[in-house]
């Protein structure tokens, strides 16, 4: 055997292996979500069965599950599009602007995701419940917003580090003003990060549970907080919960998938020299 | 009207001053060189007429305007970078439409100045290319490219040669020059290259560590070097210096001595300090019977083609000659010379101002 081919196998090995941790809740979420009750929890597992969909079928009919799924869109997409027009912004600021005291305030933004949600759940009930937005996806959506700007910040001010000032400077010079030249230039060379933090954003609000838990009843109940509601003291409705996750997984999927041909390196090569 | 005028400009970064009150007018339509050695402030000079720095001081006008505060995009020039800041996410093609968009121009206008200008520079086929798939000789053109569509009043280039070999150097150069003929648009051209400044320019500005030392003609710089510092920064090889002292009617130096050209009668005092300056090739050789003839050892010779250059030492002095390639002889040899008395200069010594005038 080759050096080479030995190589191939043992990575190949490993890869198999970080495949098996990961998939293998995946799997059993899929299963699950198919499987007849009855045999839900026969040991050894059945992985031979007819499928069924009823898990599905009561997940719809028990709650109105298609508008949670729209309550986590909005909150997810909302919170993702408003923490990236504050938070490119906020770090286009703090890569251009040249003060003694610009990485404290970088730090100072950092520092917003440093406290631990449990503990700002009460307050923020309160402030919501006095301003009328308990229940409502915009009360989520600030919340979110203030643990995905900090990262977007962060992110986007390595990004906008990397534009060289020349560029910015040539649209200057050829007729277009602060916003412009951000807009067309500077904006588009800093795409992947985008692309990332809108994953990061994204992905941190669809899966949130305890802001969701706490501040939405009926009405902007999000999709995970949904299925949770499956798992009562009685009873725990596993067909139902595995068929909402398995749902709930879909959407991440496909915007992670989206962004990723935005995530392209190398952008800005051969623009300065 | 002048195009581009500066009076006292000047420019401080925080406490330190860069660039301490220059004065320049430039004429419509005029090629105008910035020439210094690096870090003198040509940058900073051209970046302050580009809006790109602020002005600490003074006063700049383009077209009759005041434009101090005026933002980059309302000053009507268009520039040059020294590494070209092309759009790197934009075809060649949109490089050229962005700088047009802001000009609001109809889509066939457009077009037809993108086709015209591509066709004067040769860009017909890079048009739908990216930057990052151009050599660094198109690069450059697109940036001109991207300067030209927009028929500027003014055109800045920073260094536009620096980023390329020899031969595309000359090239371009010399490209550069005819379009200026053809376009009669006012430039003002950055370069510590003296090449390029004698060649492009109709008025050379010398700076010297954030002053103008002179402001001419190529060939007035040339031949009539307001200073020291202008007599060794032009010319190649550089002048000859020697220092000399002013006694009886007679330039005295260690080992050397000369009489004083009767043109510099009454220009200079007994016993001041004088700084003659003459350039390599008004360095003569001679027979040892003429007069003024002066004993030289040759230390150096290096063959040219056409002429030789004779690094000489005439007592401390180290001269450098520049002779016919049949004149040249070999190192370790004793030779005469003479200095062309018509061509040499005077600079006083502690000034490093000329005598000539
Ligand atoms: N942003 C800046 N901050 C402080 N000093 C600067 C800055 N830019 C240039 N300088 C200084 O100003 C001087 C002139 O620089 P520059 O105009 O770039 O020179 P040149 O183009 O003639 O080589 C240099 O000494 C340089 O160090
Ligand atoms: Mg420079």
């Amino acid at each position: 055997m080759t050096r080479n081919l030995r190589q191939n196998i043992l990575v190949y090995a490993l890869l198999a292996v970080v495949l098996i941790v990961f998939m293998t809740p995946i799997y059993l979420i899929v299963s699950s979500s198919v499987k007849p009750s009855p045999i839900m929890f026969q040991k050894p597992p059945a992985f031979l069965f007819t499928p069924t969909f009823e898990h599905y079928h009561d997940l719809f009919a028990m709650r109105p599950f298609t508008k949670f799924i729209w309550n986590s869109l909005i909150v997810a997409l909302g919170s993702t599009a408003f923490s990236l027009t504050i938070g490119s912004l906020a770090a286009y600021a703090i890569s251009r602007i040249r003060h003694k005291r610009m990485n404290d305030v970088a730090f100072w933004i950092l520092s917003m995701r440093m406290f631990p949600p449990i503990a700002v759940v009460v307050p923020y009930y309160i402030i919501f419940k006095s301003a009328g937005l308990l229940d409502t996806p915009l009360a989520l959506i600030i919340v979110y917003s203030t643990a995905n700007i900090p990262l977007t910040v962060w992110l986007m001010k390595g990004f906008f580090d990397e534009v060289p000032l020349a560029l910015e400077e040539a649209a200057a010079v050829d007729g277009y003003g602060l916003l412009a030249t951000f807009w067309y230039v500077t904006l588009p060379l800093a795409a992947p990060g985008l692309a990332v933090s809108a994953v990061f954003c994204f992905i941190f609000s669809w899966n949130e549970f305890l802001f969701a838990l706490m501040l939405t009843g009926s009405e902007a109940q999000t999709a995970t907080v949904a299925v949770m509601s499956f798992w009562s003291s009685d009873a725990v409705q596993w067909g139902r919960i595995m068929a909402g996750s398995f749902i709930i997984l879909i959407p991440g999927v496909i915007f992670v998938l989206t962004c990723q041909r935005w995530l392209v390196r190398g952008l800005t090569m051969g623009s300065v020299k | 009207m002048s195009a581009i005028t500066l009076k006292n400009v000047i420019k401080k970064y925080g406490a330190v001053q860069v660039v301490h009150g220059v004065d320049l007018d430039i004429d419509e339509g005029e090629f105008v060189v910035l020439l210094g050695p690096s870090g003198c402030g040509k940058t900073t000079t051209l970046r302050m007429v580009a809006g790109l720095e602020d002005v600490s001081g003074g006063e700049l006008s383009i077209g009759g305007q005041v434009v101090n505060n005026v933002a980059p995009k309302d000053r009507g020039v268009a520039m040059v970078f020294q590494n070209y800041a092309l759009y790197p996410h934009m075809t060649v093609k949109k490089n050229m439409e962005f700088a047009l968009r802001p000009l609001k121009l109809d889509k066939a206008e457009v077009d037809k100045r993108i086709n015209d200008t591509a066709a004067i520079l040769g860009l017909g086929e890079l048009l739908e290319r990216r930057p990052v798939q151009l050599s660094g000789g198109q690069r450059q053109r697109v940036a001109m490219g991207r300067a030209m569509v927009r028929t500027p009043d003014v055109f800045l280039f920073d260094e536009p040669l620096s980023n390329l070999d020899a031969k595309l150097r000359t090239q371009v150069r010399w490209e550069i020059g005819k379009l200026h003929q053809r376009l009669g648009t006012t430039v003002l051209y950055v370069t510590h290259d003296q090449v390029e400044a004698m060649t492009l320019a109709d008025k050379v500005v010398i700076m010297r560590d954030g002053y103008v030392e002179q402001v001419g003609t190529p060939e007035e710089v040339y031949t009539a070097p307001q200073s020291t510092f202008v007599a060794t920064f032009i010319g190649s090889p550089s002048m000859n210096m020697i220092e000399a002292k002013v006694v009886a009617e007679r330039l005295e130096a260690n080992g050397f001595s000369m009489p004083l050209p009767d043109r510099f009668q009454g220009k200079v005092t007994e016993g001041q300090a004088v700084t003659i300056g003459v350039r390599p090739i008004e360095i003569k050789r001679v027979a040892a019977s003429s007069t003024g003839a002066m004993q030289a050892n040759v230390e150096v010779t290096e063959y040219l083609g056409n002429e030789a250059l004779l690094d000489l030492r005439v007592g401390p002095h180290e001269l450098v000659a520049e002779v016919p390639a049949d004149q040249r002889v070999e190192p370790g040899k004793v030779i005469h010379i003479a200095l062309n008395e018509g061509a040499i200069h005077l600079f006083d010594t502690v000034s490093g101002r000329t005598l000539s005038e």
